[in-house]
């Protein structure tokens, strides 16, 4: 209905990792350009999208911002079908949320799509003096586990826009590339001419609007 | 819409539901009006094609605030010698002023009237040795005067005994208990706590009602943290969930209201001593806990409660509003997406605290299940307020919309319609299975 529902592809992506990391600020600052000094807890899932341009393509992506405690682990999982991108986040100055890594990443591998695009994000960049996480230490980590690795600041928007282009520009390319490879219809694959992407939240409530894959 | 007709044939008498304390007050009365009187929907003299549904609830405004005018002219009336008096000395006044204004100013004492009337029951209610809680309730349930919500709450909460002689050593012995609690926990320091529990409690508090200044002063904050670290460790079923942080602060709130002067959010804490925060405090805690221990399995693993409730919701919203209901399946919005919250904090993100406060005191007149069954229909019909708006949405712009409903603006008045409404809702629909689930 909107004009800017115009775009080649979409593209879902959650944000996952430990409560506090600042999640909902990463969101809030790539879709909006704001960080909220009111921010509350997300309970289950908050929904938000933004287009960029990639190739002189249009990608929108749709992101799901999801509650980070432990016992909504069972609701939020749930919305990882049928994403192409995952941010994991960590607060660079809080060690826990950086060994809870693991344990994300374990999620993803038990709900995710096998192929999902994981980018290792250490959030709070700007807490210089209180860090906890070596930038070295997690970008081995990111490498060993094939994932991609960026520190950003929802405070002072370092490298969040660059954040989100990196990730949905990797996702496009093997969406391109998929394309080229091969004419199989399978998921998350192969756009007609004048087609989009779905990436269905669930298999039962893609956006009509959006239609066109699989 | 056929259906909601089908099953107000069924339901529906012509005589009214007695809304609890609509006679006596005059904010609540709409499920009178709506289905007494004017909007009648006696199925002797009305057919289906000529009742709209949806028309019918848009009139629900006009129609509350015929039914609301025509309560008052009663209550002018017949209300007491209180009423009659301040009429009589006003009526003199009045001799010359216009119609228009007579009736304007005739509505407004008539509304002090109902009000000061209203206070005195409570007062007398609450001044008895032995109180009728029944009564307490019914008169509860259109409001409660802010000057004595501490005392009704705690009473409605069955944490104040009824009888007045066991009130005060109960209080005391409640309070003790709780000091021990903090006593253990925090005696000594911080560092001795659970880390994992305490960290997640403290970054909630510190992002609760991050709007309100009163919530950002680290003495409250401290305290809302103690309440919830130790409602946490005596609850391991659950456990701490976020949300919860949200459920005490109505407490809270006019808890410490009844120590302050004026608005407790502008309020001088320096004037409030550590003991009488601590009585707050602790009131607050009891209280929090006879509210989750009604909703429990809200909280438990995998939150089978809330689970409940929404799949309730979706059938009760294919009752009430087929249209909305296919409108939302054909743009897959699923209901857990936007009703998930709306469960797990009560609707506390999506009202202010004020309007919230004003919910509770409802939702605490409906007795037991007031916050599990009651609040069902409420969000059934706050979920229909929108219809309109929704149905011209699609997927995304849906989502977005429900993320953030637009009630800023919203005062005493329209959460009493939304109660009214539900109060509605659950008259048609509550202890009729048949209506909840012969459809898919
Ligand atoms: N210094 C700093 N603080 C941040 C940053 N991002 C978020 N915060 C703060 O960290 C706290 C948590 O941020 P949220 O965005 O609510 O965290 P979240 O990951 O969404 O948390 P959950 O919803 O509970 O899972 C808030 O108090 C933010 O103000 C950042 O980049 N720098
Ligand atoms: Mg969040």
């Amino acid at each position: 209905m909107s004009k800017d529902d115009e775009y080649d592809y979409l593209f879902k992506v959650v944000l996952i990792g430990d409560s506090g990391v600042g999640k909902s600020n990463l969101l809030g600052r790539f879709t909006r350009n704001e960080f909220n000094l009111e921010s509350k807890s997300t309970i289950g899932v908050e929904f938000a999208t933004r287009s960029i341009n990639v190739d002189g393509k249009v990608i929108k992506a749709q992101i799901w911002d999801t509650a980070g405690q432990e016992r909504y682990r069972a609701i939020t999982s749930a919305y990882y079908r049928g994403a192409v991108g995952a941010l994991l986040v960590y607060d660079i100055a809080k060690q826990q949320t950086y060994e809870n890594v693991n344990r994300w990443l374990k999620e993803l591998r038990d709900h995710a799509d096998t192929n999902i695009v994981i980018m290792l994000v250490g959030n709070k960049s700007d807490l210089k003096y209180a860090r906890a996480v070596p930038t070295e230490e997690a970008k081995q980590f990111s490498t060993e586990n094939g994932l991609s690795f960026i520190e950003t600041s929802a405070l002072d928007a370092t490298n969040v826009e660059l954040a989100f282009q990196k990730i949905l520009t990797e996702i496009y390319r093997i969406v391109s590339n998929k394309a080229l490879e091969s004419e199989n219809n399978e998921r998350g694959a192969v756009p007609g001419a004048g087609q989009s992407i779905t990436v269905a939240p669930t298999d039962t409530n893609a956006p009509k609007k959006a239609g066109g894959c699989c | 819409m056929a259906m909601l007709i089908d099953c107000l044939k069924v339901r529906i008498k012509p005589v009214s539901i007695p809304t609890p304390g609509s006679l006596s007050h005059a904010n609540i009365g709409l499920g009178v009006g709506l289905l007494g009187g004017r909007y009648s929907l006696n199925p002797q003299t009305t057919t289906e094609s000529e009742i709209k549904a949806a028309q019918a609830r848009e009139e629900l405004t006009r129609a509350a605030a015929a039914e609301e005018m025509n309560l008052m002219r009663k209550n002018t009336e017949t209300g007491g010698t209180l009423a009659r008096k301040n009429v009589a000395t006003k009526a003199e006044l009045m001799a010359e002023k216009s119609k228009n204004e007579e009736a304007a100013m005739m509505a407004d004492i008539a509304k002090l009237n109902t009000m000061s009337i209203r206070f005195t029951k409570f007062k007398t209610l609450l001044d008895m040795p032995v109180i009728d809680l029944e009564q307490l309730r019914k008169l509860s349930w259109s409001g409660i005067p802010e000057e004595i919500r501490s005392t009704v709450w705690k009473l409605l909460m069955g944490y104040l005994p009824s009888s007045a002689d066991r009130r005060d050593a109960t209080l005391q012995r409640k309070r003790k208990e709780y000091e021990e609690y903090v006593a253990q926990s925090f005696g000594r320091g911080k560092a001795t706590l659970d880390q994992a529990l305490y960290h997640q409690i403290h970054i909630d508090v510190n992002r609760t009602h991050a709007n309100i200044p009163l919530y950002q002063t680290p003495r409250i904050q401290e305290a809302l943290e103690r309440v919830l670290y130790c409602w946490a460790i005596r609850h391991p079923a659950s456990g701490y969930v976020q949300g919860i942080n949200d459920l005490v602060t109505p407490f809270f709130h006019v808890f410490l209201q009844s120590q302050t002067k004026g608005d407790v959010e502008r309020a001088d804490l320096s004037l409030v001593s550590p003991e009488t925060l601590m009585e707050v405090e602790a009131d607050s805690f009891w209280c929090l806990t006879k509210l989750l221990d009604g909703i429990q399995d809200n909280y438990t693993h995998l939150q089978p409660g809330i689970t409940r409730q929404i799949s309730r919701l979706k059938e009760l919203i294919n009752r009430i509003d087929a249209r909305l209901y296919a409108h939302l399946q054909s743009q897959g919005v699923e209901f857990i997406q936007f009703a998930f919250r709306w469960m797990n904090c009560l609707l506390m993100r999506e009202l202010s605290l004020r309007n919230t406060i004003r919910m509770w005191d409802s939702y605490q007149a409906e007795g037991t299940d007031g916050f599990s069954d009651f609040h069902l229909y409420v969000c059934a019909a706050f979920l229909v307020k929108w219809t309109e708006q929704l149905k011209k949405l699609e997927f995304q712009d849906m989502m977005m919309f429900l993320q953030s409903l637009p009630t800023q603006n919203w005062d005493d008045k329209d959460i009493e319609l939304l109660l009214s409404e539900a109060y509605m809702w659950k008259s048609l629909f509550h202890n009729s299975p048949n209506h909840l689930s012969t459809q898919s």
